[in-house]
C-alpha cells in the first residue's frame, strides 16, 4: 500500500465522526428500530406476520401523530393569560375631578361676537316656526321685508343656507331665506325619508354643504327635528366665530373659578378656588380640575363615605346661558387620572341644578399583558400617531389625535373642539372656505372606520377606572332653602350681584364608597417549564420517548439517512463518471471482445484489452495465466482466432 | 391443518426459512428435518377434506387471515424475510410467546417479575415494587381524574376594546290604547273600580273626571263584568288595613285571598286582573290602535335615525313601544356614538289605575331579545335630559360538561313562544304559558299564545283567575319545573346602566325649543316643559369586560399529566399497553388453537382412524395446557416450531 493510502486509512480509523451504522437505508432503519428506546419501533421489526407489522407501523405512526397534534394544541394555547383579582384596602389617591359649566361663555360677554348669528337664527326660527304671515310673505320672495334682519345682509345664511324640504317635491328644497326653490342633487346624507313618522308636517329642515366652487357635489344634511337642525347649524357657525378668538380672550369670557365654585370642602377640611387648576375646553369653556396641581402631591382620602370626599356647591348661572348652543342646564363632571386628558363631552356626568348629586366611586385598576398576549401598549410610544394632547396616552387620545392629524392633512386646518397639532390653526370660514364640507366627509369616514384610526390605535395596558354610582336628592329642602340661599348670596357678594335662586345652584359630592381597590391583573398562564413538562408528558404517554429519543430520531432519520443517500449518490456518480471516462477509449478500439462485458474476460479477450492506464507492465498477463501453455500459440495466431474465441 | 386451509387464499410457503437459527439454535435443528421431510408429502386434497371434517376454529375460517407459523424465539425477522411471511403468524407455544414478549417488550422494570430468571428474592422484591408503583400510580391518577371530572373552570375577567354592536333600546309611552271594540267593557270596569274604591275609602273619583263616563257607546255587547271578584277589606284576617280579593275555582270551592297590605297595590292588582280578563275577550282588538308619536326626534351618532332601525309594537299595559335596533355594524366603544332622543309624555287616557306614573319606560337589551319591561325597564323623568351610560359585561360559559347552559336551541325542551333569540326570561315565560294552557286550558293575555290555545277570559274560562294565581304562586316558590328546564344562555351580555340628569330645556332655550317641538305636532297643544324629556344613551366606557370560562384541565393537559405520571412510575407508554394487549390476544388465540387441537386429538384417538391426520391431533392434547412446547404433526407446519 502506498504511504498516502496508509495515512488516509489511519485518519479514517481515528475520525471522530463516522458514517452511518449500516450500508443501506433499510439496514439503518432496522438497526435503529432494534436499538432505540422509543416504543413501537422495535415491534415493527420483530413482529411476525405482515398484518401484525402493518398494525405496528400504524400504531407507531398514530402515536407520533397524536404527539404532534397534542403538542401543537399545547403550543397554541401557550399564550393565554390567567387573571387574578386582588382587593386591597389602603389609603386611596383621590382622582382628578374636572368640573365644567355646560354653558361655555357668559352670554352677556360673548353676545357681541355672536350678535349677527343670533339674530339670523332668530329670524330663521321665526320664518320656519313663527308667524304664518311671515311664511306666506316668504313665498312671494320678500326676504328683506322680514323685520328680523331688515337692513342686514345675512352672511351666515348665505354661506350655509338652511333649507326646508317638502315631502311631495323630491329633489327640490326651498331656501327659506331667499324663497327660491333650489335643486338638491348630489348625495343627500340620511334623507329623512319616513323617519320615525314622528311628525305629520311635510317639512324637513336641513342644510347643504358644498365643496368650494363645486355645487354639483354637495352633501345635504337633513334633520327630522328642527331643534337638531338649528342647533347643528348654529354650532357650525359658532365654531367658525370662536376659532378666530384668541385663547386669553376666551378664558376671560368664561367663568372664573370663584364664580363657579361657591363652597368647597375636601376630606372634612375646607378648600377653595386655589385648589383647582384651569383647563380650557373649546366646547365647555373654562373647566376646573381638582387635585391636579402640578408640583403638588396628590391628595388622598383617609376614609370612605360621603363625609370624606369632595363637596362643592356650584353656581350655574342660568341667566348667562346661550339659548341656541346649549339646551340643558347644569354642570358636567368628569373623574379621571391626574395626567389624563378629560374628555368631558364624551364621558362626563351631568349634574342637575336644585339637586344634590352624590357620586360614589369604586376604583378598579387593570393590568394587561402586552405582546405577545395582547395588542395593548404600555405608554403609546409604539403607536404611530403623534399625541397632540398634553396628557398621557389613552385610546381616546389616540383616536382624536389621529382624526385631528388627518383633518389637518386633508382639510388644511384643525377642528375646533380638539387641541391644535403643531403648525396648524383652527378652521374658520375666512381661511378655509370649505372646511365644513371637508370635516363632515372626514367624520363620516372616521365613523365608518375608513381612516384606519381604529386599527392603528391600541388600548393601554394599564388603566384605572372609577365606577360611579350617582344618586339624587332634592336640594335645598323646603325648610332650609331660605336661610341657605341667603347665606350663600352673602358669601358670593363680591362675584354676584343678585339674589341666588335655587335653580342656579347644584350640590355635588364625590367620594369613595369604600377604600378598597380592585386590581385585575393578568399573568401568563403558562411558563416555559410547564410547556416542557407537558411536552414530556405527551412524549412519555404515547411512546415513552424523551428528548434523547428525539435527538436519536434526528440523528438517524435526518443525518444518517441523508449521508447514506448521499454516499450512494456519490458512488453512482462515481461509477457513471468512470464509465464515461472509459467509454470513448473502448469505442475507439472497436474490439468485439468488449461486447460481452458482463462475462469475465476470457483469456483471449483479455489480451485484446487496452493497456490499463498507469499499469506498470502493459499487457503483462496475470501470473496464473502465465502457467497456461496456450499463451504463445494464441498470441501468434491472434488475428485469426478472433472470431471463434467466443461463440 | 390451518395452513392447508389457507390454500384457498394466499399460497402457504410453510417450508420457508422463516427463522434463522441464531438464537433458537437449540430448538431449530430438531425441527428442520421434520419440516423438510413432511411438507412435500402432504397431499392437498386429503387435507382439505380433513379440514372440512374438523370444521376448524373460527380463526381459520375467517378469511384466512391467520396463518400458523413457527416463529423463532426472538429477534431475527430481518426484512429480507418479509416476502416469505404470512399476514399473521402465531408462535408455537406459550413458552415461545412469553420468551418473545420478554425479549422484545419495552416495558421497564416491573416486567422482570415475569421475565427474569426464577429467583425467589428477585420475584418478591419486584412484585412488591410493582404493587407499590401501581398503588401510587393509581392513587395519583385517581386524584387527577377526580379533579378532571369535576370539570373545574376558571373565570377569567378580561378587558377588551374591540368593536361592539350597539344594544337595542326599547321605549314605551306607558299609555296603552284602549281597543275600540272593548270600550264598553272597559268603561264598565272603570265604573266598577270607582264603586269599589268609594265603598272602601269613601273617595269619589267622579269629581273632575266626568267626561270619561259620559260618552259610553250605544250598542252594549252582552258581557257581564265578574262582580264576584271584588275588592274588600279583609278584617277577618286580623289586620284592619289588609285589602284584597277572593278567588275561587269553578265550583266555588278552594277559595283563597290575594291580600295586600296597601290598598294602592291591591287596587292596582285587582284592576290589572280585570283588565287582562276583558282584553282576553278579543285578543286582536289591541292591534288596531294607532301608534302614538311620542318620539319627537331621534339621532344616532351624527345622523337621524332611519325608519328601518325602528320596530314598533303595542304592549297591553305599556302602551306603544319603539325598539331601536341600532345599527348593525359593529362600533368601537371608544367613539362617541350615542342615541339622542327627544320624547313627549302624554296625559293618560282612561282610568289611572293601570299605571300610576306619567313617564317613559326605557329598556336597553341585547339584539333580537324580547324586551321584558316589567323586569328591567327604567323610567325617564320629564323635564330633564337623562344621559344613560352603558357598561357592557359579557359572560361566556363553556357549556356541557363544564356548566349547564344553552346556545339557544339545544338542550331546551321548552318551545319558545317569542320570535326572538333565546333568553332565560323568554324561556321562563314560555314555560309558564305552556303550563298555564295545560292546567287552566287558556293562556295569560300578556304572554304570547302557543298554537291552538285561547286567551283567558271569564266568558270562556270561568275560574281562570284562581288557576292563574295558583300557578303563579307555584312559579314564584320555584315549585314549577320551569327553573330547571330553562338553562342560562352560554353567551350572555348584561348592560349596566347609570343615569345622570340635567334640567332640560334650560330656561333660556325653553322658548324656542318648545316652540319648534310644538310645531312638529300641530294638532296638539304645545307641550309644556313638564311633558318633554331628552334621553341620551351612550357607552360610558371605552372598553367592556368579558368574563370567560376556561377549563382548568384541557384534554392535552390531562393527557400530559397522565403521561408524566405513567412515565414516572412505569416508564411505559400507550404502545407498551398495546404490546400487552397483543400478548393477551396471542395467548388467547394460542389457547384456542391448542385446545382445539387437543379436542381433535382426543376424537381421533377415540376413533382410531386415519393415520395421516393422526399425528397432528394426537399430540395436541398434552401440549395445550402447559407452556411446554412439543413437536407436532407436519400439517401444523410452522406451528410446531419448537419441541
Amino acid at each position: 500500500m502506498a504511504p498516502g493510502e496508509k495515512i488516509k486509512a489511519k485518519i479514517k480509523k481515528n475520525l471522530p465522526v463516522r458514517g452511518p451504522q449500516a450500508p443501506t437505508l433499510r439496514d439503518l432503519m432496522h438497526w435503529y428500530c432494534m436499538n432505540t428506546n422509543t416504543h413501537g419501533c422495535r415491534r415493527i421489526v420483530v413482529s411476525r406476520g405482515r398484518l401484525r407489522r402493518l398494525l405496528w407501523i400504524l400504531f407507531t405512526l398514530t402515536a407520533v401523530a397524536l404527539i404532534v397534534w397534542q403538542c401543537a394544541l399545547l403550543v397554541s394555547s401557550f399564550y393565554t393569560v390567567s387573571v387574578s383579582i386582588k382587593v386591597h384596602f389602603q389609603k386611596l389617591d383621590f382622582p382628578a375631578v374636572t368640573i365644567c359649566n355646560i354653558n361655555p361663555y357668559k352670554y352677556s360677554v360673548v353676545r357681541d361676537l355672536l350678535a349677527d348669528l343670533d339674530q339670523e337664527t332668530r329670524g330663521a326660527l321665526r320664518t320656519l316656526y313663527g308667524f304664518s304671515e311671515v311664511k306666506s310673505r316668504k313665498r312671494r320672495g320678500a326676504a328683506s321685508e322680514n323685520p328680523a334682519w331688515a337692513g342686514i345682509q345675512p352672511k351666515f345664511l348665505n354661506t350655509i343656507p338652511l333649507l326646508a324640504f317638502s315631502e311631495n317635491e323630491k329633489g327640490k328644497a326651498r331656501d327659506f331665506f331667499t324663497g327660491r326653490k333650489r335643486k338638491v342633487d348630489g348625495t343627500i346624507i340620511h334623507r329623512a325619508s319616513n323617519v320615525m313618522q314622528v311628525h305629520e308636517s311635510k317639512k324637513t329642515v336641513g342644510f347643504q354643504l358644498c365643496p368650494s366652487n363645486d355645487t354639483s357635489n354637495c352633501a345635504t344634511y337633513t334633520f327630522s327635528s328642527g331643534v337638531n337642525a338649528i342647533q347643528e347649524w348654529y354650532k357650525l357657525h359658532y365654531m367658525n366665530i370662536m376659532a378666530q378668538v384668541p385663547l386669553e380672550k376666551k378664558i376671560n369670557m368664561s367663568y372664573s373659578a370663584e364664580e363657579l365654585l361657591v363652597t368647597c370642602s375636601f376630606d372634612g377640611t375646607s378648600c377653595d378656588a386655589r385648589n383647582f387648576t384651569l383647563f380650557h375646553h373649546p366646547m365647555y369653556g373654562n373647566c376646573y380640575t381638582f387635585n391636579n396641581r402640578e408640583n403638588e402631591t396628590t391628595l388622598s382620602t383617609s376614609r370612605g363615605g360621603s363625609e370624606y370626599g369632595l363637596q362643592v356647591i356650584l353656581y350655574v348661572d342660568e341667566e348667562e346661558y346661550n339659548p341656541f348652543l346649549v339646551s340643558s342646564t347644569g354642570a358636567k363632571v368628569l373623574i379621571h387620572q391626574q395626567n389624563e386628558y378629560p374628555f368631558i363631552e364624551d364621558v362626563g356626568t351631568e349634574i342637575e341644578t336644585a339637586m344634590s348629586t352624590s357620586i360614589g366611586m369604586h376604583l378598579t385598576e387593570s393590568f394587561k399583558l402586552s405582546e405577545p398576549y395582547s395588542q395593548c401598549t404600555e405608554d403609546g410610544r409604539d403607536v404611530p400617531v403623534t399625541n397632540i394632547y398634553n396628557a398621557s396616552y389613552s385610546l381616546q387620545v389616540c383616536l382624536y389625535s389621529c382624526f385631528q392629524t388627518k383633518m389637518v392633512e386633508k382639510c388644511g386646518c384643525a377642528q375646533y373642539s380638539q387641541p391644535l397639532p403643531p403648525n396648524a390653526s383652527y378652521c374658520n370660514y375666512q381661511q378655509n372656505s370649505n372646511w365644513m364640507y371637508c370635516y363632515y366627509e372626514l367624520y363620516q369616514a372616521f365613523v365608518k372606520e375608513e381612516l384606519d384610526c381604529q386599527t392603528v390605535c391600541r388600548e393601554t395596558c394599564r388603566f384605572k377606572e372609577w365606577t360611579l354610582t350617582a344618586s339624587l336628592a332634592q336640594w335645598p329642602s323646603e325648610a332650609s332653602e331660605k336661610w341657605l340661599l341667603r347665606v350663600l348670596t352673602w358669601d358670593q357678594g363680591q362675584q354676584i350681584n343678585k339674589q341666588l335662586n335655587k335653580t342656579d345652584l347644584a350640590k355635588l359630592l364625590i367620594f369613595y364608597k369604600d377604600l378598597n381597590q380592585r386590581s385585575i391583573m393578568e399573568s401568563p398562564a403558562n411558563s416555559i417549564e410547564v410547556l416542557l413538562s407537558n411536552f414530556g408528558g405527551q412524549l412519555g404517554l404515547w411512546m415513552s420517548c424523551s428528548v434523547v429519543c428525539v435527538i436519536e430520531i434526528i440523528e438517524v432519520f435526518f443525518i444518517d439517512s441523508f449521508s447514506i443517500i448521499a454516499r450512494r449518490q456519490w458512488q453512482k456518480a462515481k461509477e457513471w463518471w468512470a464509465r464515461k471516462q472509459t467509454a470513448p477509449s473502448q469505442q475507439g478500439q472497436d474490439n468485439p471482445a468488449l461486447q460481452m462485458d458482463e462475462d469475465l474476460p476470457t483469456f483471449t479477450s483479455a489480451l485484446h484489452l487496452p493497456p490499463a492506464p498507469g499499469a506498470q507492465v502493459p499487457g503483462t498477463p496475470p501470473p496464473r495465466y502465465n502457467t497456461l501453455h496456450l499463451e504463445r500459440a494464441f498470441s501468434h495466431q491472434l488475428p485469426d482466432t478472433q472470431a471463434p474465441s467466443e461463440p | 391443518m390451518l395452513q392447508k386451509l389457507k390454500r384457498g387464499g394466499p399460497p402457504p410457503r410453510s417450508g420457508s426459512p422463516r427463522s434463522r437459527p441464531e438464537q433458537g439454535a437449540e430448538e431449530r435443528p430438531a425441527l428442520e428435518p421434520h419440516r423438510a421431510g413432511n411438507e412435500p408429502t402432504a397431499p392437498p386434497p386429503r387435507l382439505r377434506a380433513a379440514a372440512a371434517a374438523v370444521s376448524v376454529s373460527k380463526m381459520a375460517v375467517e378469511g384466512g387471515l391467520w396463518a400458523a407459523s413457527a416463529s423463532g424465539p426472538a429477534v431475527h425477522a430481518t426484512p429480507e424475510q418479509s416476502h416469505t411471511e404470512r399476514l399473521v403468524e402465531l408462535p408455537a407455544s406459550f413458552r415461545e410467546l412469553l420468551t418473545f414478549f420478554c425479549t422484545n417488550t419495552t416495558i421497564h422494570g416491573t416486567i422482570r417479575l415475569v421475565c427474569s430468571s426464577p429467583n425467589r428474592l428477585k420475584k418478591v422484591s419486584w412484585g412488591l415494587l410493582l404493587l407499590g408503583t401501581l398503588g401510587v400510580f393509581s392513587w395519583q391518577l385517581g386524584l387527577l381524574l377526580e379533579q378532571y371530572w369535576c370539570y373545574p373552570v376558571i373565570m377569567a375577567v378580561s378587558v377588551h376594546s374591540e368593536s361592539k354592536i350597539f344594544p337595542s333600546v326599547t321605549l314605551c309611552d306607558m299609555n296603552p290604547q284602549r281597543p275600540r271594540s272593548l270600550r264598553y267593557h272597559l268603561e264598565a270596569l272603570d265604573a266598577f273600580a270607582q264603586e269599589s274604591i268609594y265603598s272602601l275609602y269613601k273617595f269619589n273619583f267622579k269629581e273632575g273626571r266626568d267626561t270619561l263616563f259620559t260618552n259610553v257607546p250605544g250598542p252594549e255587547p252582552p258581557f257581564k263584568l265578574d262582580r264576584g271578584i271584588r275588592l274588600q277589606r279583609l278584617r277577618h284576617l286580623g289586620n284592619q288595613h289588609k285589602v284584597g280579593f277572593k278567588l275561587c275555582n269553578s265550583t266555588g270551592g278552594d277559595c283563597f285571598y290575594r291580600t295586600y297590605s296597601s290598598g294602592v297595590t291591591a287596587a292596582q292588582e285587582w284592576y290589572h286582573f280585570h283588565y287582562m280578563d276583558i282584553l282576553g275577550l278579543m285578543p286582536t282588538a289591541g292591534e288596531d290602535s294607532h301608534q302614538s308619536h311620542f318620539v319627537l326626534s331621534c339621532r344616532y351618532g351624527s345622523k337621524d335615525c332611519q325608519a328601518k332601525h325602528f320596530r314598533t309594537f303595542h304592549h297591553p299595559t305599556y302602551g306603544s313601544c319603539y325598539t331601536f335596533e341600532g345599527v348593525c355594524a359593529a362600533q368601537h366603544p371608544g367613539i362617541t356614538h350615542k342615541i339622542s332622543l327627544v320624547l313627549r309624555t302624554e296625559p293618560q287616557v282612561g282610568f289611572p289605575l293601570l299605571s300610576t306614573k306619567a313617564d317613559i319606560k326605557v329598556m336597553i337589551h341585547g339584539h333580537n331579545h324580547t324586551p321584558f319591561l316589567e323586569h328591567r325597564g327604567f323610567s325617564v323623568r320629564p323635564g330633564t335630559e337623562t344621559t344613560i351610560g352603558i357598561r357592557e359585561d359579557e359572560v361566556r360559559r363553556l357549556g356541557s360538561p363544564y356548566s349547564r347552559c344553552t346556545d339557544g336551541s339545544e338542550g331546551v325542551d321548552v318551545r319558545l313562544l317569542y320570535n326572538s333569540s333565546y333568553t332565560r326570561q323568554a324561556c321562563l315565560v314560555s314555560c309558564f304559558q305552556q303550563l298555564m294552557v295545560e292546567n287552566c286550558s287558556c293562556g295569560y293575555f300578556l304572554h304570547p299564545l302557543p298554537a291552538g290555545a285561547q286567551y283567558c277570559s271569564r266568558a270562556r274560562h270561568s275560574a281562570w283567575g284562581h288557576c292563574f294565581y295558583r300557578l303563579h304562586q307555584a312559579l314564584e316558590d320555584h315549585r314549577l319545573s320551569c327553573d330547571s328546564r330553562c338553562p342560562r344562555p352560554c353567551r350572555e351580555t348584561s348592560y349596566k346602566l347609570s343615569a345622570r340628569t340635567s334640567r332640560w330645556p334650560s330656561a333660556k332655550s325653553a322658548n324656542w325649543i318648545l316652540g319648534v317641538l310644538g310645531e312638529q305636532t300641530p294638532h296638539q297643544s304645545p307641550s309644556p316643559r313638564s311633558h318633554v324629556a331628552k334621553v341620551n344613551i351612550l357607552y360610558q366606557e371605552l372598553n367592556y369586560r368579558m368574563v370567560d370560562e376556561a377549563p382548568v384541565y384541557s384534554v392535552p393537559q390531562l393527557l400530559s399529566a397522565t403521561g408524566s405520571l405513567w412515565s414516572l412510575w412505569f416508564g411505559s407508554s400507550v404502545l407498551s399497553v398495546l404490546e400487552l394487549l397483543e400478548l393477551l390476544l396471542d395467548a388467547t388465540a394460542l389457547a384456542l388453537l391448542l385446545g382445539f387441537r387437543w379436542l381433535c386429538g382426543a376424537q381421533v384417538s377415540q376413533r382410531g382412524t386415519s393415520t395421516a391426520s393422526g399425528p397432528a391431533c394426537s399430540h395436541a392434547g398434552p401440549g395445550a395446557g402447559t407452556l411446554k412446547s412439543e413437536p407436532l404433526g407436519t400439517q401444523w407446519g410452522l406451528w410446531t416450531a419448537s419441541s
